[in-house]
């Protein structure tokens, strides 16, 4: 094939303005989620870099910069400083597919979300050879537990995508957002968007889900041996992973730049829809870090292996259905909603209920101590005003 | 990480060093692991050891006070309480009713925002990052009451032996009664937020689990002990001050894991504030100060006293050799006693457990050290 | 699954509360009236010199010895402009080491010292937490205008009531010496005067 030279300028101009959003986008999410974190919390959260503070991410990256870059002396070193690079390349390569606009994509494939999911993996592996080229016991724990975790929680968000793609009868960007366009698909399988949400946080690794390395106040993670600059690519590739996480909730599950206008919009404003539904995403994710403490690693891969893969599993054949049989489309809303109703009502009887009878039963049955009559005071007065010389204690 | 060559070399130990991410100040913990259960726990303390119980021996009644409100920085005046309880029962004067009311007043207030911290902090270690703020929200209610009163946020030197410093000011009633409804409030909103979370549930409900026997025989005191079924609080069996005058519940749990532990002092908030409004009904006029010398210079004898803190049975043995500075004044803390179940509770947990179950038994290291 | 989102619907309230934190430090939070800071020396303006004698009570009743203080002859005594016939030469109060108890407030019997509402006192320099008798007069100064400061003790601190009391029971016993005989009545007449409150001053130190 011929590769002209303007060919390769417009490329990589492509490239270079796609390298931009997501950067910029992932580090406006850094300001976005202590802004929000803080309000959250009562507090304004930074407001002092630059106006709203809106340069406190470039001092955290200068901060970062600036720190000695040391690494285990027993470490390997040529895979200790490629492994961030492993983590953070498929954050970026899978933003090609992503179409921001009918017609702003770098290359729209006909096989987009396949794309989208043989890359995202990718970074596992990156995550895995960080813990062990640390050469530290409990970065290999770490990684291998994330490797654990990240590759459980990937089953759902396949499984999720696939029906996204079922639903619309393509695997490209551009023909599931216009499937969209009466209905978005998060209306048509609510279930859907609820686990693809979930994984998605697992994916990514937020809480709920970041014991990984967040459990770094007892074992360490697979980041654990990291400084500096190498650390803040870690800490970058995972922001950017998280507007990814809310750009493809934005296209599979809110109707992408279409819905709920039919008809195209100009392209800024088809962006701005797009994006506006993304950062949506991204501050529910923010609002669960806000809200939900750490789960512990065997109840996180327990969530996953026992509810989330036959949930997901269950409205796979659910949407297989439908569409054989040809059913209206709320019929699936429906069954979503009822294969959703038994989880909740488990974990209700399970954990819920006994949790609230014992409160009930604790306040209950406390002891109850009676008091005393005080003894008459030594003059007459009206209640609660007793001159008392002193004090009659037991 | 540690390992000690001449011990056994298939368990590997683990280091919580004493700089924690989370609070509870500066304690070392070392896991004995076998892969992911833990063996045994080695608890390291005298990080923060500042000598208090030497530095009592040197000055005078007045400032051992100043001491006292140290060893436990988080409840003071239940410290200073403890103490000048025990200077009044070696020196036989008895505070007025007026102070002993203004004294448990202040003293379940700041239990209260003992066991709000106690709420913020171990929602952190369990990674929920909003009930801290929403807790310490209430505490800065209740520490700015205690600035009104006593002058200080903290280090208040407000319980004096045979009374307390000064009267509190006029609009005392109506500021804390305003207090107690807002407090009320936020502590409704940890418990919405946080007590019945599933993730919550799950990370406390079967973890570190004590049943009663052992819990007494570790010594165990405070909510930690009630959590295990024992339904001992000192203030219900051996009363002190004005506390045979007000209607409270103790609450007590049944399974003696973590999440009793919590829900206890959860629901010890609520009583704690009710109390307050008994004794606010209550309080009567009068001094605030015995009569009679105003340097202690008791008689030589020695005398017991504990009393219930947030964190459990705070005992004070002090000794006088007829001096005006005590001979010797020796601290039973809650925290250290409570910490000898540490190793009963973590043995065959997770790892991650340990944050859970150290974060339970809400130690303060200023009390453990001393 | 509905506890976590009912503890979502709770965190999801706050965003339309008011920010709980000041901005510090743009932003001073006001500090109540017993409020507990630094410790500072007061002024009596009747005499024009601070109301401290340096008796050194509040340096031997510091938990953490962090005062120290020299006293000198009084010049204003030998004027008659004060009653005090000591006064402060120097005082020192390491701010590293003051834990702000108030005892020295509690112990002082002259009204000489207060605790100041001022907290804020870091310092660049090692040697910055060194309070001498300047920096303490002008927290002193400060606190007495801020809370329109006045003396437990007046008749027995501020010099204008003490040299007055004094100039009238002067008086009162001329008047009675001069309807007595008059016999070498002048040596016992000046002295005894002064004796007398420097006795009631030790008096009331003791009890």
């Amino acid at each position: 094939m011929n590769v002209t030279l303007s060919d390769a300028i417009t490329l990589g101009v492509q490239l270079f303005a796609l390298f931009n959003v997501a950067a910029l986008g992932a580090v406006s999410l850094v300001w976005l989620e202590r802004r929000f974190l803080g309000r959250l919390q009562g507090r304004p959260g930074p407001n002092r870099v630059g106006p709203f503070g809106l340069l406190q991410p470039i001092a955290d990256a200068i901060k970062l910069m600036s720190k000695e870059d040391v690494a285990p002396g027993s470490s390997q070193r040529l895979l200790f400083y490629a492994s961030p690079i492993l983590v953070f390349v498929p954050a970026f390569v899978v933003w090609l597919t992503f179409p921001l606009a009918r017609d702003v994509v770098v290359r729209n494939m006909e096989m987009g979300l396949f794309f989208f999911v043989a890359i995202s993996v990718l970074s596992i592996v990156g995550l895995v050879l960080a813990g062990w080229s640390s050469n530290s016991k409990y970065a290999i724990l770490g990684g291998f537990r994330a490797a654990a975790q990240l590759v459980s929680y990937e089953i759902p968000i396949i499984t999720m995508i696939l029906i996204v793609g079922m639903l619309s009868d393509s695997l490209d960007f551009v023909k599931v957002v216009d499937a969209q366009a009466t209905v978005p698909f998060i209306a048509v399988v609510p279930l859907a968007f609820v686990i693809f949400l979930v994984a998605g946080l697992a994916e990514v690794g937020r809480t709920p889900f970041d014991i990984y390395f967040a459990e770094s106040e007892v074992v360490g993670g697979p980041f654990v041996e990291y400084s500096g600059a190498h650390w803040a690519i870690f800490f970058l590739a995972e922001y950017v992973n998280t507007f990814v996480v809310g750009i493809l909730g934005a296209l599979l599950f809110l109707g992408g730049w279409r819905w709920p206008f039919g008809a195209d919009l100009p392209q800024v404003a088809s962006v701005a829809l797009l994006m506006g539904k993304a950062y949506f995403i991204v501050l529910v994710i923010f609002w669960i870090r806000g809200t939900y403490p750490r789960m512990r690693i065997d109840q996180l891969m327990a969530m996953a292996w026992k509810w989330l893969i036959p949930l997901s599993f269950v409205l796979f054949l659910a949407a297989a259905f439908q569409l054989k049989f040809e059913w209206p489309w709320w019929v699936l809303t429906i069954l979503s909603l009822v294969i959703l109703v038994v989880p909740v009502i488990v974990q209700s009887r399970k954990q819920r209920n006994p949790a609230l009878a014992l409160a009930a039963r604790y306040a209950a049955n406390a002891v109850v101590v009676q008091a005393k009559p005080r003894p008459a005071p030594a003059s007459e007065d009206v209640a609660g005003a007793t001159p008392a010389a002193e004090g009659t204690s037991p | 990480m540690t390992t000690e060559p001449q011990l056994e070399t298939v368990d590997m130990m683990l280091n919580m060093g004493p700089q924690h991410p989370a609070t509870h100040g500066v304690f070392r913990m070392v896991l004995k692991v076998d892969g992911e259960r833990v063996i045994d726990v080695i608890p390291h303390i005298g990080y923060l050891h500042r000598g208090t119980e030497r530095l009592a021996e040197v000055e005078t009644y007045g400032q051992v006070i100043t001491l006292f409100d140290r060893v436990d920085y988080i409840a003071n005046l239940n410290n200073e309480l403890a103490f000048v309880r025990a200077g009044e029962q070696i020196m036989e004067v008895e505070a007025p009713e007026r102070a002993q009311y203004i004294r448990v007043i202040l003293a379940e207030l700041n239990r209260v925002a003992s066991h709000l911290l106690f709420i913020g902090t171990y929602a952190i270690d369990l990674g929920a990052m909003t009930p801290v703020m929403y807790g310490f929200r209430e505490r800065e209610r209740i520490q700015n009451l205690f600035e009104h009163v006593t002058g200080a946020r903290m280090m208040h030197n407000y319980m004096r032996i045979g009374g307390v410093k000064s009267d509190v000011p006029d609009d005392f009633v109506p500021w804390v009664r305003q207090l107690i409804g807002e407090v009320r409030k936020g502590v409704e909103e940890c418990d919405k937020l946080l007590s019945t979370n599933e993730v919550f549930l799950g990370r406390t409900r079967g973890v570190g689990v004590i049943d009663g026997p052992t819990a007494v025989s570790c010594g165990l005191s405070g909510p930690s002990l009630r959590g295990s079924g024992v339904p001992y609080d000192v203030r219900k069996d051996d009363p002190y001050e004005i506390y045979p005058y007000l209607n409270y519940k103790v609450p007590v749990g049944e399974n003696g894991d973590c999440w009793d532990r919590y829900y206890l002092r959860m629901l010890e908030c609520y009583e704690s504030l009710s109390m307050v409004e008994q004794c606010l009904d209550q309080i009567p006029e009068g001094p605030i100060m015995a009569a009679g010398r105003r340097i202690a210079r008791p008689p030589a004898g020695e005398v017991f006293v504990h009393s219930e803190n947030p964190r459990g049975d705070l005992g004070v043995y002090l000794v006088s050799d007829g001096t005006d500075k005590p001979y010797r004044v020796k601290i039973r803390p809650p925290s250290f006693c409570n910490l000898v179940g540490l190793a009963t509770m973590t043995r065959g947990s997770y790892i991650a457990d340990a944050v859970a179950i150290l974060g339970s038994l809400d130690i303060v290291l200023g009390e453990v050290d001393r | 699954m509905i506890s976590g989102l009912k503890g979502m619907l709770v965190t999801l309230r706050w965003l339309g509360k008011k920010n709980i934190t000041a901005n510090y430090p743009k932003e001073h939070l006001p500090v109540q009236e017993r409020f507990m800071g630094f410790p500072g020396l007061l002024w009596d303006e009747t005499a024009e010199e601070p109301f401290c004698t340096g008796c050194m009570v509040c340096v031997r009743e510091c938990p953490t010895q962090c005062m120290t203080a020299i006293m000198h002859d009084n010049p204003k005594a030998a004027e008659g402009t004060s009653h005090r016939r000591k006064i402060i030469e120097t005082f020192e109060i390491n701010l590293n080491r003051c834990i702000l108890c108030g005892i020295c407030v509690d112990v002082c019997n002259f009204d000489a010292i207060a605790m100041s509402h001022e907290h804020e006192l870091a310092s660049f320099a090692r040697t910055g937490a060194r309070a001498d008798l300047g920096l303490l007069l002008d927290l002193g100064r400060k606190f007495q205008e801020e809370v329109s400061w006045a003396p437990k003790g007046a008749d027995r601190n501020v010099a204008s009531v003490v040299l007055a009391k004094r100039a009238a029971a002067e008086a009162a016993k001329a008047a009675a010496a001069a309807a007595a005989p008059k016999v070498e009545e002048t040596p016992v007449a000046t002295e005894a005067p002064e004796e007398k409150p420097a006795a009631e001053k030790i008096e009331e130190g003791d009890s």
